[in-house]
């Protein structure tokens, strides 16, 4: 019979590519200066950082489900969910509103990935009716509005400056990247990872414990959308069960793609995550420096995911090649 | 030798289950219909009708999507926003042209990402998201950040939101663009190519289907009744901006989905859609009679979606 | 001198089988299609389990639940279907699902030995951090093997394991094998390939029909007693030779092949086929046969060379474009490529046709209808299972709906079929010949491939062998005998290449 058909190859420099992609746009923050009055200060590097904080691990959960060849569609309202419980829970103790908020995220996930792995479904249509179930209970557990949270000086607290650029919650952030970027490159965990999202079947003859995997990956990707929706709702002090005008999934999605997580699964890591990112966040500080409106981010992050599928989409090259006719003399059959 | 069967237990343990999930729900129909009140009387069948409507509308052209083995799609709500405030913009040069273009520019959105996942294998639900981002820029762009409404001399467009006969117009439509959907779903070349291609792809290829055209046809379609949908809105609102996205896009999805569409295509129909709306709406009527908040009704929607999720793939994983 | 030794009782797929292989030992498991040798490699692996008999191994009774149960008891399999993540580096391959690999498993100790075994193997140039895609075929089942010997495999079998290999690939195989069975661990070497059997075995079983037939050391016995083993009888029958084979074309070519070259599989192969005429392509599993005919079914976007269809050339790199020029291709894989099995057997036989059964669009139902049950009657499937799912059919029906799509079809110059009669029982066979024979009649020229010799003989009017991607020779039925054709087959002549890179 016909051997394997050989998987279409990435090309080598699509490594480089997030960043390349968070050095263009570091280049062009260099550049506001020259064709502006601005000068970049301190604060904008901040607040750099302050987006990184509020979206970076989403992008991270999501990026997860991607590598392990399935896709969380819960995050945006894991998000919110988080701040949510965060909020309702916290007011003795901030502490004890994100342990709760955890809490629930893993009870979450734990549906979630046991419904995934245990009936074999794709995850898209589960996580969507997961999506809507947090949805419905964030707002049922806000009774429909926004809530408020009165200890504001834990905002005070976690978005104060670090060494002028840093705060408590981007801090937060990038210690948990450093702590997946270790865990997928040298744990046992981040191999399997990768090995179930390649090739599924053959991580299951050679011995990987699939199912289990799953559901500590739909938890892991749970938490990593609940825990910065908490954070910053302690940060705004308020928790919405709506999102304004920002999707939390459309900005994790191109993140994590430019940062070369590739959507047929196995292949991404936690530092090109980052970088997109950072990418991103650096974008978007760009465009707020030169007081665009808002509108020009959405265009922006939507236009460049749209791109993104497309060059790594499997059949680029192939329609390409099969759609040019070639004159009889050099007949390809 | 070896003979191809199927398992004939598993099967029948997932139809039961089918069976026992549809005798709920009418079970829970019934007893909700029963006990709550005004429910049973004609104002309230006619609202129920009504919110079917433009989701139902977007719903069916979805399904072909949906049939087609491409997931779904995550632009549709943007769709129709853009749709409603390019058609109460278009309104200044006379109703029938409005009603084109912005048919026309719902047909060609969809056709574009179609194209891409058909032709190039990109992901359609990424796709989708990164469609949906582009078009929310473009609305906020071209209208500056306000609303459309309609302009003051023109009112040809109330035609479209008034009653007829006591219904909606958007009822009407509803039902006519579905029947005429299924039809040719059901009795076209198309149709029968889309059905298949769902079934499975590599087959699809090797027998020599225009998959490219099939992908295009399906995603186009399904932009092409949700521009049809946003018309209608628009017409119904007078006044239309991206707050109208709403939460169409994940309503017309979990249509499509109760109704038992199988997500990985190929089995299912648009009259299961159709059956789904209104499904969805009659819940979302009893809750909202009953007094139960908007969080409640996404809740329960949730709910709904993940049951039949889990029972119509089990039912086809056992075939 | 340790002993393995199973016997089974019937499996239907294979009778009161008995075999012993001894420590230290490469065994070599030889047979025709269907003579239960993936039944027996099923046995032990713990795929399928054996309705009577015994398996004992190293002095042990087993009983095998499962792969995994197979292998903690040190007997692996390595066959066409690789269990690597391409994704993946080597050396997390190596250690990929090993049930004692520690969580932080980076440590030294473990690259150190990965690097030994893939030494061992003959893979000093492949980096440990490399990732599996980039390696060749044959490098990449020497990795899989480097698994199973992590794993500390004692019985090893090896399913066909050469079919994809270039010579010096499969030199490095045969190098690490001669090394594996030296430090006293068996190998069971499952192969048609009777160059390499004679080349790197100690004894040799031949199955037929389910049975072992017999048993020898390499050096008690020639090819020419090997292959009368493998045939029993069929030499008998088939010197019958059923079939009128006369020039039954009508000589004009309807399609020629020049130098069609798929990088990997198959080497500049050139035929010319005429209408009317069955052509048989006769090869084993991975010689390149099913890939030729997909190449004309426009599923090879890789292949080269030229194509003429009635004198005009032809560009086949999409199967639409196929379509367009005459060439229809049947899959061998009727369940994953050619059916649509959740549709019914009226859908699956009328969608090659379908613009002709519509018009403007619309299907004109009755037509329809009329032109399934037409081919339904054609291929020999019952009217009433027409508006079954094609999955509920039995494999011989399934397999004469996938064929009756193609039947009849205005305008087809070449039928290509890829295995027509894959797992049909024989009276669906001979149907299924019928079928063939019948569109051949009409003009239609017709091509197919098969790993089964005596369907080869009963169908072709013209034989060509294929082995590595290249044509060995092409004989017309009436001058072909089963021994030579299954000498072609399976052995290599002179001094090829190998596999073409």
């Amino acid at each position: 019979m016909s051997r394997p058909e050989t998987r279409r190859r990435r090309p080598g420099g699509a490594e480089l590519a997030p960043y390349a992609i968070l050095a263009i746009m570091i280049v062009a923050l260099v550049l506001v200066p020259v064709v502006t009055q601005y000068t970049v200060r301190t604060a904008n590097i901040y607040d750099i950082f302050q987006n990184f904080a509020s979206y970076g691990l989403v992008a991270l959960a999501l990026g997860i489900t991607i590598i392990a060849g399935e896709f969380d569609l819960s995050v945006s309202s894991m998000y919110l969910f988080g701040g949510m419980v965060a909020v309702l829970s916290g007011a003795s103790s901030p502490v004890l509103g994100i342990a709760a908020a955890l809490g629930a995220a893993i009870a979450v996930g734990v549906v979630q990935g046991g419904l995934i792995a245990g009936f074999r479904l794709n995850s898209m249509p589960v996580t969507l009716g997961g999506y809507l179930v947090v949805l419905g209970i964030t707002y049922i557990l806000g009774h429909n509005k926004s809530v408020l949270y009165d200890n504001y000086t834990v905002g005070l607290r976690l978005d104060e400056p670090i060494l002028q650029i840093f705060s408590i919650r981007s801090l937060v952030s990038l210690g948990i990247f450093v702590v997946a970027a270790l865990v997928l490159r040298y744990l046992r965990v981040g191999r399997d990872l990768r090995a179930i999202g390649g090739d599924r079947r053959a991580a299951r003859v050679a011995g990987v414990r699939v199912d289990r995997l799953l559901i500590g990956v739909f938890v892991v990707s749970a938490l990593g959308a609940a825990l910065p929706g908490a954070l910053l709702s302690y940060s705004l002090a308020t928790a919405s069960p709506t999102n304004i005008g920002f999707d939390v999934l459309t900005f994790s999605a191109t993140a994590a793609l430019i940062g070369g997580v590739s959507l047929s699964g196995g292949k991404g890591g936690a530092v090109g995550i980052a970088a997109g990112v950072l990418s991103l966040s650096v974008l978007q500080e760009i465009l707020a420096i030169l007081r665009s409106p808002d509108y020009v981010s959405s265009l922006i992050t939507g236009g460049l995911l749209v791109v993104v599928t497309i060059v790594w989409a499997p059949n680029l090259s192939e329609w390409f090649r099969t759609a040019r006719v070639l004159r009889p003399a050099e007949e390809r059959t | 030798m070896a003979r191809v069967g199927i398992e004939p237990r598993p099967l029948r343990l997932a139809d039961a289950a089918l069976a026992a999930w549809i005798a709920i729900l009418a079970g829970v129909t019934v007893y909700g219909a029963a006990t709550t009140t005004g429910f049973l009387t004609v104002s309230n069948m006619k609202a129920i009708l009504t919110a079917a409507s433009f989701v139902g509308i977007i719903a069916v052209g979805l399904t072909v999507i949906v049939l087609s083995g491409n997931l779904f799609s995550l632009a549709l709500g943007q769709t129709a926003a853009i749709s409603a405030m390019v058609f109460l913009y278009s309104l200044r040069w006379g109703l029938a042209a409005a009603i084109l273009l912005t048919l026309v520019l719902g047909l060609a959105i969809g056709a574009a990402q179609g194209f891409v996942v058909g032709a190039w294998g990109a992901n359609p639900i990424i796709v989708t998201i990164g469609a949906a981002g582009l078009m929310e820029g473009m609305a906020v762009w071209l209208s500056h950040g306000q609303s459309i409404v309609p302009p003051v001399d023109q009112t040809s467009w109330e035609h479209l939101a008034n009653p007829v006969l006591g219904l909606p117009a958007p009822v009407y439509v509803f039902i006519v663009v579905t029947v005429l959907l299924a039809v040719v779903m059901a009795r076209t070349r198309f149709g029968r190519q889309i059905y298949l291609l769902g079934e499975n792809r590599v087959a699809a290829r090797a027998a020599a289907l225009p998959i490219t055209l099939l992908t295009v046809g399906a995603f186009g379609i399904a932009s092409l009744y949700t521009a049809g949908s946003g018309v209608l809105i628009g017409a119904t609102s007078a006044n239309a901006s991206l707050l109208l996205v709403g939460s169409y896009t994940y309503d017309a999805i979990a249509a499509a989905l109760v109704g038992g569409n199988a997500v990985t295509g190929g089995r299912g129909s648009i009259a299961r859609t159709a059956a789904g709306a209104i499904f969805i709406a009659t819940i979302s009527d009893m809750l909202l009679l009953r007094g139960y908040s908007t969080g409640a009704q996404i809740l329960v929607r949730g709910i709904i979606v993940v049951v039949v999720v889990v029972l119509t793939n089990l039912r086809e994983r056992s075939r | 001198m340790e002993e393995l030794s199973k016997s089974f009782g019937p499996v239907h797929a294979v009778r009161g089988l008995s075999l012993d292989v001894r420590a230290g030992e490469v065994h070599a498991v030889c047979g025709h299609n269907g003579a239960g040798k993936s039944t027996l490699v099923k046995t032990l692996v713990g795929l399928v389990r054996p309705d009577e008999g015994v398996i004992r191994f190293e002095g042990q009774e087993l009983s095998l639940r499962n792969p995994q149960d197979a292998q903690s008891h040190g007997i692996a399999l390595v066959n066409q279907e690789l269990s690597l993540v391409p994704e993946l580096s080597v050396e997390d391959n190596i250690y990929l699902g090993g049930l004692d690999v520690p969580l932080v498993y980076r440590r030294r100790r473990l690259s150190e030995n990965a690097r030994a075994v893939l030494d061992q193997l003959g893979l000093r140039h492949v980096q440990l951090g490399t990732a599996v895609e980039a390696l060749s075929i044959g490098e990449r089942q020497l990795v899989e093997i480097a698994r199973l010997l992590v794993r500390d495999a004692r019985l090893l079998i090896l399913d066909e394991p050469t079919a994809t290999l270039s010579k010096p690939e499969i030199e490095r195989v045969f190098r690490a094998t001669r090394d594996l069975v030296a430090q006293g661990r068996s190998v069971i070497f499952v192969s048609h390939r009777l160059d390499e059997v004679f080349e790197l075995c100690d004894r040799v079983t031949v199955l037929r029909d389910g049975r072992r037939v017999a048993t020898h050391e390499i050096h008690e016995i020639d090819r020419r007693s090997l292959i009368e083993h493998m045939l029993g009888e069929m030499e008998g029958a088939k010197a019958m030779g059923a079939h009128e084979h006369t020039d039954a074309g009508s000589g004009e070519a309807v399609v020629r092949i020049e130098g069609l070259t798929v990088p990997g599989s198959v080497a500049s192969v050139s035929l010319t086929l005429e209408s009317g005429v069955i052509t048989g392509l006769a090869g084993q599993v991975g010689s390149g046969t099913s890939t030729i005919l997909r190449a004309l079914g426009g599923l090879v976007p890789t292949a080269t060379g030229t194509v003429e269809v009635h004198g005009k050339p032809v560009l086949l790199n999409t199967p639409r474009r196929a379509v367009a020029a005459g060439v229809l291709y049947v899959p061998n894989d009727r369940q994953r490529e050619g059916l649509f099995l959740g549709q019914t057997a009226e859908r699956n036989l009328t969608v090659s046709r379908l613009r002709r059964l519509s018009r403007l669009g619309v299907l004109l139902r009755r037509r329809v209808r009329r032109t399934a049950r037409e081919l339904a009657t054609m291929a020999g499937v019952s009217v009433e299972r027409l508006g079954s799912p094609a999955a509920s059919l039995s494999g011989g029906n399934q397999q004469k709906v996938l064929l009756g799509r193609a039947l009849q079809l205005e305008g087809t110059a070449l039928l290509a079929l890829d295995e027509p009669t894959r797992g049909v029982d024989v009276g669906g066979r001979a149907e299924i010949h019928n079928l063939v024979r019948e569109a051949a009649r009409k003009g239609t020229a017709v091509i197919f491939s098969s790993t089964e010799l005596d369907e080869v003989l009963d169908l072709a009017d013209v034989v060509v062998t294929i082995f590595h991607g290249r044509i060995v020779s092409v004989v017309p039925r009436a001058e072909a005998s089963a021994p030579a054709i299954l000498a072609d087959m399976t052995t290599s002549h002179a001094s090829d290449g190998g596999v073409p890179s």
